[in-house]
């Protein structure tokens, strides 16, 4: 059946730096996107509930409301996907970027092309070999289709990006799947990927899905392979 | 699940346990030889010790001597008079009362052996021996003797030294005299001598072991101040003197760890300095990487000679860009502040993943061989330094070793090692060890100033050693440089 595809239209770029915003506006326009500015996090909060956007580009360095606190606030109200703009790949802003609740990052200095391609990959919906109306997982029962969890009636609130991970993963249940299959099926990465980011977000994942997080049954870890939903 | 580490595990610091089994190689060597290692300090402190308390005993086992054989001689002085006394009165009374003969008086007298009995009576000389008579007596003795006073002295006959003891008998020009050998006693001085030098001169080595063996303990705070300026010495400026209460080492320790301390902040500010200006080159390289790909996308409008320098621009910015990255992240490693990602790692598979990354990439494709019992094997590291650590030797062996040749993956016992081959010259020894240092240019090398910075092993070496393991260069054994990581892996039941 192929891909569900969502063209994304609209991208909000967090950012106080002006030249960077004004690089990345022109790159990301020439790409066909709508781009909004924020020039700190406040206007950006304040931006995020005027508008509903496909993406949110967020720098984690911004001068007053940080980009983790911008992020946690973004997530209390909205599922948009948040790719942060980290200044190093090797330190903590990265995790804990990633537990704040962001979908993915790019490092700086950001490359215009790796960056559409982060924006792509997330505004794409679940895509459904065999669109499947719904998926039971124990007690969960997943719609694809419609993007909702629910448990015994009540609705989870997943963002997209757990959304997909736990479609995947569910997709073909009893089956490992490593970190970097769930890199490129969720996150569309081919040989880049960060390995933190399945882990940030199964763990994530985890909170909502699981009766006790810190003894997983719906997702479950296989040492040195991956993770899989039991069969 | 990943874990994070807040600083990498600093480099193993020599323990003092390591520096005690040290010393027990040296003491056995030490035994073996009988030899005291002089140039250490616990050598020379064995030394002075043994020497000062060598001497006392000696001291002590003369005065020892001294004390005895005045002791024994007194004795014997007076043990001898009694004895003449004795005997001169029983002469008296023998010669008085039975009417015997001197010579059968004289015979009769219970005397110790060897001892020789004189009789003198108006000038008239009797001896109850045929060798030692009146002439082995001298005048002085004689006189005194026969003035009415008791008296003795040592005398010397035929090279024996006796013992003359005189008593006055009642009559006037009356007396008699015993003669004593002293052989007895010179023996026990002689004895005694030998006893007391033996005992001394057996002293000596005994102190010397006593002396190494106190020492090691005394001494073994100047181990840690040496194991902790070992550790600096190697980079580990995290070490510190512990003076565990101990009053005598406490100034030192303070000393020492305030210039640590000094100098741990000084490397750190000075890291850190090169890190952030690598960080705050990293916001205008994006603007500059931005603008650059939207002057690309119009270059088809430009002049050749434009085209030309947008090509040289986009060359540079490439190089500047893994410049400023390599920079920031071994000046990170360096502030300390780096943190360590620890996760299983499938390394064979990640070995894989970075050869197709490189055709990915276009580069020239090289076979890989992994050992059939390192196929599956999963290690605790650090995917992204060690991503970084293999794509660097690859680098490597792509613009410094003439081309990549071939990787291979192997198990230790406890390890597991990736070999990275070229097809270059290889390393020469002199330069294997320096050239996983910062900007290391080998003199003798290909390497040229456009190649690289010359981070990437220092990266390398960086990395490896953060997740525990080792990285060295030999020859490879078609000729070229062999890299080889070895990492640890833990033992999963």
């Amino acid at each position: 059946m192929g891909t569900l595809l969502v063209v994304p239209r609209s991208v909000l770029i967090i950012e106080d730096d002006p030249r960077i915003r004004r690089i990345l506006q022109m790159t990301l326009q020439r790409e066909g996107l709508e781009v909004t500015e924020a020039e700190s996090g406040e206007s950006g909060l304040a931006r995020v509930g005027e508008h509903e956007f496909d993406v949110v580009l967020l720098d984690l360095m911004l001068p007053g409301m940080d980009g983790f606190e911008v992020c946690r606030e973004i997530r209390r109200s909205s599922n948009v996907p948040i790719i942060m703009v980290t200044a190093r790949a090797d330190s903590h802003d990265v995790v804990a970027g990633l537990e704040a609740g962001a979908d993915d990052y790019v490092s700086k200095p950001v490359v215009a092309k790796e960056l559409s391609a982060r924006i792509r990959a997330l505004a794409r919906r679940t895509r459904a070999p065999e669109p499947r109306l719904r998926i039971t997982v124990g007690d969960l029962e997943i719609a694809p289709q419609e993007g909702t969890v629910t448990r015994g009636g009540q609705a989870l609130n997943l963002t997209r990006t757990e959304f997909r991970l736990l479609c995947e993963l569910a997709e073909e249940p009893g089956r490992v799947m490593s970190r970097e299959e769930l890199l490129e099926r969720v996150w569309g990465y081919d040989y880049f990927g960060d390995s933190r980011l399945v882990d940030v977000h199964v763990r994530r994942l985890r909170k909502k899905v699981e009766h006790d997080p810190g003894q997983p049954t719906v997702v479950t870890t296989v040492r040195g392979m991956g993770y899989r939903i039991p069969a | 699940m990943t874990t994070t580490r807040s600083r990498p595990q600093p480099a193993p610091a020599p323990d003092l346990e390591e520096l005690d089994r040290e010393q027990a190689r040296g003491e056995r060597r030490w035994a073996w030889r009988w030899r005291v290692p002089v140039h250490t300090l616990r050598g020379r402190a064995t030394l002075a010790f043994t020497v000062v308390t060598s001497v006392l005993c000696a001291v002590l086992a003369v005065a020892v001597w001294v004390a005895v054989s005045q002791y024994l001689l007194v004795q014997r002085e007076r043990a001898t008079l009694v004895q003449t006394a004795a005997n001169g009165a029983q002469v008296q009374r023998a010669l008085g009362t039975e009417g015997l003969s001197v010579p059968q008086v004289l015979a009769q007298l219970p005397r110790e052996t060897g001892s020789v009995s004189l009789y003198v009576d108006d000038g008239e000389w009797l001896t109850s021996s045929l060798s030692i008579g009146r002439d082995d007596l001298p005048d002085a003795l004689a006189e005194t003797v026969l003035s009415g006073t008791p008296a003795r002295q040592r005398i010397a006959v035929q090279g024996e030294t006796l013992m003359a003891v005189g008593i006055p008998l009642t009559n006037l020009d009356e007396a008699y005299f015993e003669i004593y050998p002293l052989e007895e006693l010179d023996n026990t001085y002689r004895v005694l001598a030998a006893v007391l030098t033996l005992s001394v001169a057996g002293l000596v080595p005994l102190l010397l072991s006593v002396g190494w063996w106190v020492t090691g303990p005394a001494l073994r705070p100047l181990n840690r101040i040496a194991a902790a300026a070992a550790s600096i010495a190697e980079g580990d400026l995290s070490a510190r003197i512990d003076s565990r209460g101990d009053p005598a080492l406490a100034p030192i320790a303070t000393s020492f760890n305030h210039t640590v301390a000094a100098l741990e902040a000084r490397v750190r500010t000075d890291a850190r300095f090169a890190a952030d200006v690598s960080h705050e080159l990293r916001s205008p390289l994006t603007a500059m990487l931005g603008a650059l790909d939207l002057v690309e996308a119009a270059a088809d409008d430009l002049p050749p000679d434009g085209q030309e320098g947008v090509a040289v621009l986009r060359a540079e910015m490439h190089r500047f860009e893994r410049l400023v990255a390599d920079l920031l992240e071994i000046s990170r490693a360096d502030a300390g502040n780096a943190d360590l990602v620890v996760e299983e790692v499938r390394l064979a598979a990640l070995v894989q993943e970075a050869l197709a990354r490189r055709r990915l990439a276009g580069r020239d494709d090289a076979p890989v061989h992994v050992d059939a019992d390192a196929s599956d094997v999963v290690i605790d590291a650090d995917k992204r330094r060690l991503e970084r650590v293999l794509g660097n030797l690859m680098d490597n062996a792509d613009k410094h070793g003439g081309g990549l040749t071939g990787v291979t993956v192997a198990r230790g016992e406890d390890t597991v090692c990736v070999m990275v081959d070229d097809a270059g010259p290889g390393v020469p020894e002199e330069e294997r060890a320096r050239v996983f240092d910062r900007f290391a240019r080998g003199a003798g090398s290909i390497r040229t100033r456009t190649e690289g910075a010359g981070l990437g092993l220092a990266l390398v070496a960086r990395h490896v050693h953060a997740m525990g393991g080792t990285v060295t260069v030999d020859q490879s054994p078609s000729g070229g440089a062999r890299f080889t990581v070895v990492l640890p892996v833990e033992i999963t039941p």
